[in-house]
C-alpha cells in the first residue's frame, strides 16, 4: 500500500513535480485511509467531487508547494456546493452558495478539498462531543477526545487521513486539540486571516488558522491563508511576508516570559516538568527566560464566557428557518417557527450558550456584563503588551492536562470552559499563539507547549517552535 | 442545589426564541444557573480601567462604501430556503390580527 501521505509536503511536492505520483494518487490514499478509519469520525462530508478534481489537476504542472495536497476545511467554514453544518441539525441540510475567502485561496494554490471536517456544534465546546453527528475519537487513543472545537480537524490530521487541515480558534479550538493530539496549531494575529465564509461564533475573537503536523507545514500554510480582504472590514492590511523566514534560526538571546500562573498548580505535574525540561533546553541555546506576574489571566475565562455566549447570541439569531437550514413544521405563526426551530435543530451546549448570551445582552444587565467584560478585556490587552515591551515570546503549557476520556466532561457546562483556562487569554488579546508537540507523557499522550507572540509576529513564534520541534 | 425558577428559565428562552421540552426545562434549571454563577464572578473584579476594547484591531478600522454591489438572482439567494413559493421564502402567519 503507498504511503505518499506519511510524507513531508516537500517530498510529496518534488514527487508530483517528478511525476512519479499524480493528485489522484494522493485523493485515493486519503479517501481509503479515511474508510478504513471510520471510526474516528473525523468528518462531516465527504467531498464526493474531490477525484474529479484530482483527475483535473493532473495535467496540470505543479506551481506551489500546496499543489495537489489533499486538505481537511473546519465545517464552520463555507465551500461552494458541498454540505457545510457547523456540526449542527439545524445546518444538516445546507449547501452554500459560495466560499469563504480562505477557501478561495487553497482552491488557487490547487489543494484539494477531501472533505469537512467534524467539530463541536457551531464550535462551541472543547471535546468535539457536543457534534451533531457524535465525537471524532483521537488517533493516538481512541477512548479519548481529541479536545476542541476543531477535534475533527485534528483526528484526520494526526490519524493521517490527511497532511492538513484548517480550523478555528475563538477560545482555544485550533491551540488546544492540537495540543491533545500531538500537532502543530497555530491562531493568526486576529485579523490576519479573512473571516468571509466562516459562520460567526464570536465575531471579536474568532480566527482561522493551520492545524498540521510539522511548524514548517505549518507556517508554509499560513503564508496562503493570510491577507486583507475587502470582504472583511476587520482583515488587515499587511505587507506580504514569509512565515517560514526565520525557522532554524537560532534562539540565542531571545527574551522569554514565562507568566506564574501557567505553570501554577491548576496544571498536571507531568506537564508542568516538561515544560520546565524545555526552559532549560532553551536556557542552554542562550535563551533568556524570566518566570514574571500577569495579572488578569485568571479573569480570562470569565470575560470569555461574558463575551462569547454575548456575541453568539447576536451571531446565531440568523438560524431562524426562514432562509436556510432545518424548519419545524407545524407552527402556526411566525414566532412559533422561530422558537420551535431553534428548539428542535440547536444542541444543548448552543441552547445554554445562547439563552445565557441573551440574558447577558438584556437591558441593564449588557452594562453589568457585557461592557464590563470589555474594560477587562481592555487591562488584560495592556497587561500583555507590558511584558511584551520587554520579551519577545511568552511560553506556558497548552492546556492543564493531557486528552481526557470521552463522556467525562459532557454536560457539565462549566468544565467545557475550563480545558481552555490557558490559552483563552491570547484570544481576550487578539493574539497569535501556537501550540507545538514536546513529547509525550507517561501513558503515551501529547504534550504541548503553547507560544504567545507580540501582533502580527508569528514568525517569531515559529523560530522558537522550530527549534523546540527538533529536540522534543 | 442551586436552580433557577421555573420561571427564569422560560424568560431566557423566550430571549432566545428557543422552546423547550419540560425536560430540558428541569434540566436548564440546574445547567443555567451555572453557567449564571460563572458571569456573576465579572462583578468580583474590582481593579480595572474604564476604556473597553470592542475589538483587538487597532489600525485601519474602516467601512465600506455605500454603493450597491454584486448581487444574487433570486433563484440562487432562495436556494436553500425550506419552503418556497416562486421566488418568494414562504413562511406562517406574520400578521394575525
Amino acid at each position: 500500500m503507498s504511503k505518499y501521505l506519511d510524507l513531508g509536503i516537500k517530498e510529496i511536492h518534488e514527487l508530483l513535480v517528478d511525476k512519479k505520483i499524480t493528485p489522484l494518487d494522493l485523493v485515493e490514499e486519503s479517501l481509503k485511509r479515511i474508510k478504513e478509519n471510520k471510526d474516528l469520525n473525523a468528518f462531516i462530508t465527504i467531498n464526493d467531487k474531490v477525484r474529479e478534481e484530482a483527475k483535473n489537476l493532473g495535467e496540470v504542472d505543479p506551481d506551489n508547494l500546496f499543489f495537489g495536497i489533499p486538505i481537511a476545511v473546519k465545517d464552520n467554514i463555507v465551500t461552494k456546493d458541498l454540505r457545510t453544518t457547523c456540526a449542527s441539525h439545524i445546518l444538516d441540510n445546507f449547501i452554500p452558495i459560495y466560499d469563504a475567502t480562505v477557501v478561495e485561496k487553497i482552491k488557487e494554490a490547487k489543494m484539494l478539498i477531501i472533505g469537512k471536517a467534524n467539530m463541536d456544534e457551531f464550535a462551541m465546546g472543547s471535546t468535539s462531543e457536543t457534534s451533531y453527528f457524535g465525537a471524532p475519537l483521537n488517533p493516538l487513543d481512541k477512548k479519548r477526545v481529541t479536545g476542541g472545537s476543531s477535534g475533527g480537524s485534528a483526528s484526520a490530521v494526526a490519524g493521517g487521513l490527511v497532511p492538513l487541515a484548517l480550523g478555528t480558534d475563538t477560545g482555544g479550538s485550533i491551540r488546544q486539540p492540537s495540543s491533545y493530539t500531538g500537532l502543530v496549531g497555530m491562531k493568526p494575529t486576529y485579523g490576519r486571516v479573512s473571516r468571509y465564509g466562516l459562520v460567526a461564533f464570536a465575531s471579536s475573537l474568532d480566527q482561522i488558522g493551520p492545524m498540521t503536523r510539522t511548524v514548517y507545514e505549518n507556517s508554509s500554510l499560513l503564508n496562503i491563508l493570510v491577507g486583507e480582504d475587502e470582504k472583511d472590514l476587520t482583515s488587515v492590511s499587511k505587507d506580504k511576508e514569509d512565515f517560514t523566514r526565520l525557522i532554524g534560526e537560532d534562539v540565542k538571546g531571545m527574551k522569554i516570559a514565562l507568566p506564574k500562573y501557567f505553570i501554577s498548580d491548576i496544571v498536571d505535574e507531568e506537564i508542568n516538568k516538561r515544560v520546565k525540561e524545555v526552559i532549560s533546553y532553551l536556557k542552554e541555546k542562550g535563551a533568556v527566560i524570566d518566570i514574571v506576574d500577569m495579572n488578569y489571566l485568571d479573569t480570562a475565562v470569565n470575560l470569555y464566557q461574558i463575551i462569547a455566549m454575548a456575541e453568539a447570541s447576536s451571531n446565531l439569531a440568523r438560524f431562524d428557518g426562514v432562509r436556510y437550514g432545518t424548519r419545524a413544521t407545524a407552527a402556526k405563526t411566525v414566532d412559533e417557527m422561530y422558537e420551535k426551530t431553534r428548539g428542535k435543530g440547536f444542541g444543548d451546549e448552543v441552547k445554554r450558550r445562547i439563552m445565557v448570551g441573551s440574558y447577558i445582552l438584556s437591558g441593564d444587565n449588557a452594562k453589568t456584563y457585557y461592557d464590563k467584560a470589555l474594560k477587562v478585556r481592555d487591562d488584560i490587552t495592556k497587561e500583555f503588551n507590558r511584558i511584551f515591551k520587554d520579551y519577545d515570546l511568552i511560553i506556558g503549557p497548552t492546556t492543564t492536562r493531557v486528552a481526557p476520556l470521552l463522556g467525562i466532561t459532557k454536560d457539565d457546562p462549566h468544565k467545557a470552559f475550563m480545558d481552555d483556562v490557558l490559552v483563552i487569554p491570547v484570544n481576550m488579546a487578539g493574539l497569535p499563539a501556537l501550540s507545538v508537540p514536546v513529547g509525550k507523557n507517561s501513558e503515551g499522550l501529547p504534550i504541548g507547549l503553547h507560544i504567545i507572540g507580540k501582533t502580527y509576529d508569528e514568525a517569531t513564534i515559529y523560530k522558537l517552535a522550530s527549534n523546540i520541534e527538533e529536540v522534543f | 442545589m442551586d436552580k433557577l425558577s421555573r420561571e427564569e428559565v422560560l424568560h431566557v428562552a423566550h430571549l432566545a426564541r428557543i422552546s423547550l421540552t419540560e425536560e430540558e426545562i428541569e434540566k436548564f434549571r440546574v445547567q443555567l444557573k451555572v453557567l449564571m454563577d460563572d458571569i456573576d464572578k465579572i462583578k468580583e473584579v474590582k481593579d480595572f480601567d474604564d476604556e473597553m476594547m470592542y475589538t483587538p484591531i487597532n489600525e485601519n478600522t474602516r467601512l465600506r462604501d455605500d454603493v450597491v454591489g454584486e448581487m444574487l438572482s433570486a433563484k440562487v439567494a432562495t436556494i436553500n430556503a425550506p419552503k418556497k413559493n416562486g421566488s418568494f421564502i414562504e413562511v406562517p402567519v406574520m400578521i394575525n390580527e
